[in-house]
């Protein structure tokens, strides 16, 4: 019984070694090809085909959404369609929300004023602090929790690989990877997520050259600027009744002028500081799926939704704090906001804005939720974060009294699309990088992008438009 | 002349002495370093020169090692009385011998160069005539447990992309294919199994003249100034001196059945909606990126069908095992099918 042959385990290594020389170069390449052999076969004798019909129909679909005529503009259409309802969707929570909130902080500086406690604890905390965590809830909340659901349809009827395979060309042309669409389809929810996003691109270079690009498509805590200067400034030309689809189609115009961005920043990074060729590529269109309700809700709301919010609440709780202090600290009868403001003004005209958006821009590095509420604050030298009721008062106190014209709006708007990444997207940068290096050009390279392109814009339209 | 206070020169000399003296980054540690670097380099080349000319049966001599390592007279004495002294290398009157312990050094520096080399140009996509370079550099810095990682992550692989055998983890050098160019007789077929790296620009002119690893050649001509090849549609000429460092094997007889058959063409040039049989992929195309399409399916026999193309006509998806896949031109053109009726 006991084995006449002592096979020991140096031996067998030995020989394995010794087999190992007799392979042939290609050996891999048959061990693949027979796993494949004997899959098929499995497959012959178990798996029917009765010739199945959604598969058809997913073929069909997909010879429209990423045919040579349709596919970029049916593409267009659908973010618009998404942008419309975040934007008319968003609205009417939006207010409710603010509201809710303004009306606690009122009842609560109340009772704080009963209580004995001092004005400027009661300022600090509850028009302060609170005040800015509830502009940021307001303003975020709702259409991040209508744009993340309407995103995760997407991506789980599993439209986004296609998304990735119509814009590939441009993206290889760019030197870049093509499933960088998809971390910036992820960042027009938050920038933050879509840095987060760019973890499916395996060549660590066209990773960064995504991570770093990732600011420029405008994310939900830009858009609600972005949408104030559609309506105040484009849409208000037009019927209200098609105001709201001009606003939509405004917001994908600029969009388009950001997607331009990416793709010409990756090209430089790539011809430059992050030289190389584009990698292989390889997707998978996965066939369409049927939405799963529960799933949606879990990944768009708690995973997304929240997360952000939860990120956005930590940055922008400071910052209301700062605000409250900026206006109200009054050395010499003046506030230190509107001190800050005129001293920066020089350097706003010179790129067709002006200080109090400058300032504005400054203290809103942690969240650029609270941009126009700062803006708007400083303006109307007021204590508080403010906004107007109505949009024609926006534009009385914007036109009338500080001096916008088309130049200021165009500017903002581009300075809002292209200037640095919050501090959010900052941190999360040096996340998935740990790299001080890249985070920095990270934060700067956007920066001077958008003083560049402002600066420009502004001289062109001073010297041939007469502004 | 300006008279600073006292105190002030004080800081400066402190941060000159922090910036010279300083643990690890100052300057002093730095400078050990890098001695220490470059006398690791010295002697792994200096073994890796007795064990090259061991291996081709040829004794080193002070003057050999003269001329691998271009080191001044008294700086090669230090570094072989060192070696000896170190039981490296023992001296048998005027000729250096490895001992065993100095084979197993030079054996691991070779399969580290041998090892970079390959993962350069296949996972990396190097072109061949830099991995050289680059490799002499690297094989000084690999650890033994980095190689035996690197070795396994690549699948254990025997020749180096020059076709020169991988020592294994266990110090055995497995032996080199193939016989010299010179040796081969005339219009057989032979397979290019080894095209000789050192010395580099041999190599570079072997490989301008567009000779490859793999390549099925045979020789046409022979003389004492020059040996022609033809690969049945170039023709090649070398210096004898250059034919020396080309080594051959006999042709396998499948492999030469398996040439390119009728209507073969590459899975780009596959007009949209027609299908095809994969015959295979190319065989210059590899590393990490065949591996990937392979694991995809796209292995000889399967059925392709081309299916959608974009805007640009670049990418492309293609049905193959009832999945779409979308592939760059770059990958569509090395994946070679033979269409169906």
């Amino acid at each position: 019984m006991s084995a006449s042959i002592a096979v020991t385990p140096a031996d067998i290594v030995r020989e394995a070694a010794a087999l190992r020389q007799s392979l042939e170069a290609g050996f891999r390449e048959e061990v693949v090809t027979s796993l494949y052999g004997e899959v098929e076969r499995i497959t012959r004798r178990a798996v029917h085909d009765s010739g199945s019909r959604p598969l058809e129909l997913d073929q069909r679909i997909d010879h429209i959404v990423t045919s040579r005529w349709l596919g970029l503009p049916l593409m267009l259409v659908i973010l618009a369609v998404i942008f419309w309802i975040t934007i008319v969707g968003a609205n009417v929570p939006s207010q409710m929300l603010a509201a809710a909130f303004f009306w606690f902080e009122d009842l609560a500086a109340g009772w704080f004023t009963q209580l004995g406690v001092p004005w400027w604890l009661t300022g600090f905390l509850w028009h302060g602090v609170y005040r800015g965590l509830a502009w940021v809830i307001s303003v975020m909340l709702p259409p991040m929790a209508i744009f993340f659901p309407l995103f995760t349809i997407l991506e789980d009827l599993g439209y986004l690989p296609r998304v990735a395979f119509n814009l590939d060309y441009l993206f290889k042309r760019a030197g870049a990877h093509g499933k960088q669409a998809l971390s910036m389809a992820m960042g027009f929810g938050c920038n933050a997520a879509g840095i987060i996003a760019t973890r499916v691109i395996d060549s660590p270079r066209e990773r960064l050259v995504a991570i770093l690009t990732n600011n420029f498509v405008p994310c939900n805590g830009r858009f609600p600027t972005l949408i104030m200067l559609a309506t105040v400034f484009v849409a208000a030309a037009f019927p209200p009744a098609v105001a709201s689809l001009v606003a939509a189609g405004s917001v994908v115009g600029i969009v388009l002028v950001g997607v331009l961005f990416t793709l010409v920043v990756s090209w430089a990074l790539s011809r430059t500081i992050l030289r190389g060729e584009a990698s292989a590529f390889t997707l998978e269109l996965p066939p369409y799926r049927r939405p799963g309700f529960a799933r949606i809700l879990y990944t768009s709301l708690i995973d997304r939704t929240l997360f952000v919010l939860w990120r956005a609440i930590l940055t922008a709780a400071p910052a209301g704090a700062v605000i409250w202090l900026l206006a109200n600290i009054t050395p010499g009868g003046v506030s230190l906001a509107t001190r800050t403001a005129d001293f920066l003004d020089p350097l706003g005209w010179a790129i067709g804005l002006d200080g109090v958006i400058l300032l504005a821009y400054i203290i809103a590095i942690p969240a650029n939720e609270i941009v126009v509420p700062t803006m708007l604050m400083v303006y109307m030298s007021q204590g508080m974060m403010t906004e107007l009721d109505s949009l024609d008062g926006l534009r009385v106190l914007l036109v009338d009294r500080h001096g916008w014209t088309m130049l200021t709006a165009v500017n903002l708007m581009l300075f809002s699309l292209l200037h640095n990444p919050c501090a959010t997207t900052i941190i999360t940068i040096y996340k998935e990088t740990l790299s001080a290096k890249w985070t920095t050009i990270g934060a700067l390279m956007p920066l001077v992008i958008a003083f560049a392109v402002t600066f420009l814009t502004a001289a062109t339209a001073r010297a041939f438009f007469g502004f | 002349m300006l008279s600073f206070p006292v105190s002030v020169w004080l800081l400066v000399l402190l941060a000159v002495a922090v910036a010279v003296l300083a643990p690890s980054y100052g300057v002093v540690a730095q400078l050990k370093k890098y001695r220490q670097a470059r006398s690791r380099e010295r002697t792994e080349n200096a073994l890796k020169h007795l064990l090259r000319e061991a291996t081709d049966g040829r004794t080193a001599s002070f003057g050999s090692l003269q001329g691998a390592l271009r080191m001044s007279d008294r700086g090669l004495m230090a570094l072989t009385e060192r070696l000896e002294r170190d039981g490296l290398v023992r001296t048998e009157g005027t000729q250096f011998r490895l001992t065993a312990d100095g084979e197993r050094v030079a054996l691991h520096v070779l399969r580290a160069h041998r090892l970079w080399e390959l993962y350069l140009a296949d996972e990396l996509g190097v072109p061949l005539d830099r991995v050289h370079a680059e490799a002499d550099r690297a094989e000084h810095r690999l650890s033994r447990d980095q190689l035996d990682r690197l070795s396994a992550s690549m699948g254990h692989p025997a020749v180096d992309p020059h076709g020169d055998p991988i020592p294994t983890g266990d110090g055995r050098v497995p032996e080199s294919p193939g016989t010299p160019l010179g040796d081969w007789p005339m219009s057989t077929p032979a397979r290019i199994v080894h095209l000789e790296d050192e010395p580099p620009l041999a190599f570079a002119q072997l490989s301008a003249e567009g000779l490859r690893l793999g390549q099925v050649i045979r020789v046409i001509d022979r003389s004492s100034t020059r040996v022609v090849l033809s690969d049945g549609e170039r023709e090649f000429r070398l210096a004898p001196m250059l034919a020396a460092n080309v080594h051959v094997a006999p042709v396998e007889a499948e492999v030469e059945a398996a040439r390119l058959p009728e209507g073969v063409m590459t899975l780009t040039s596959l007009p949209s909606g027609t299908t095809a049989e994969v015959v295979a992929l190319d065989p210059s195309f590899k590393g990490f990126a065949r591996r990937r399409l392979l694991d995809l399916g796209f292995t000889p026999g399967a059925r392709i069908r081309s299916d959608l193309t974009t805007f640009a006509g670049d990418p492309r998806a293609y049905r193959l095992r009832g999945t779409t896949i979308a592939l760059r031109r770059e990958q569509s053109d090395h994946v070679l099918v033979k269409a169906q009726a």
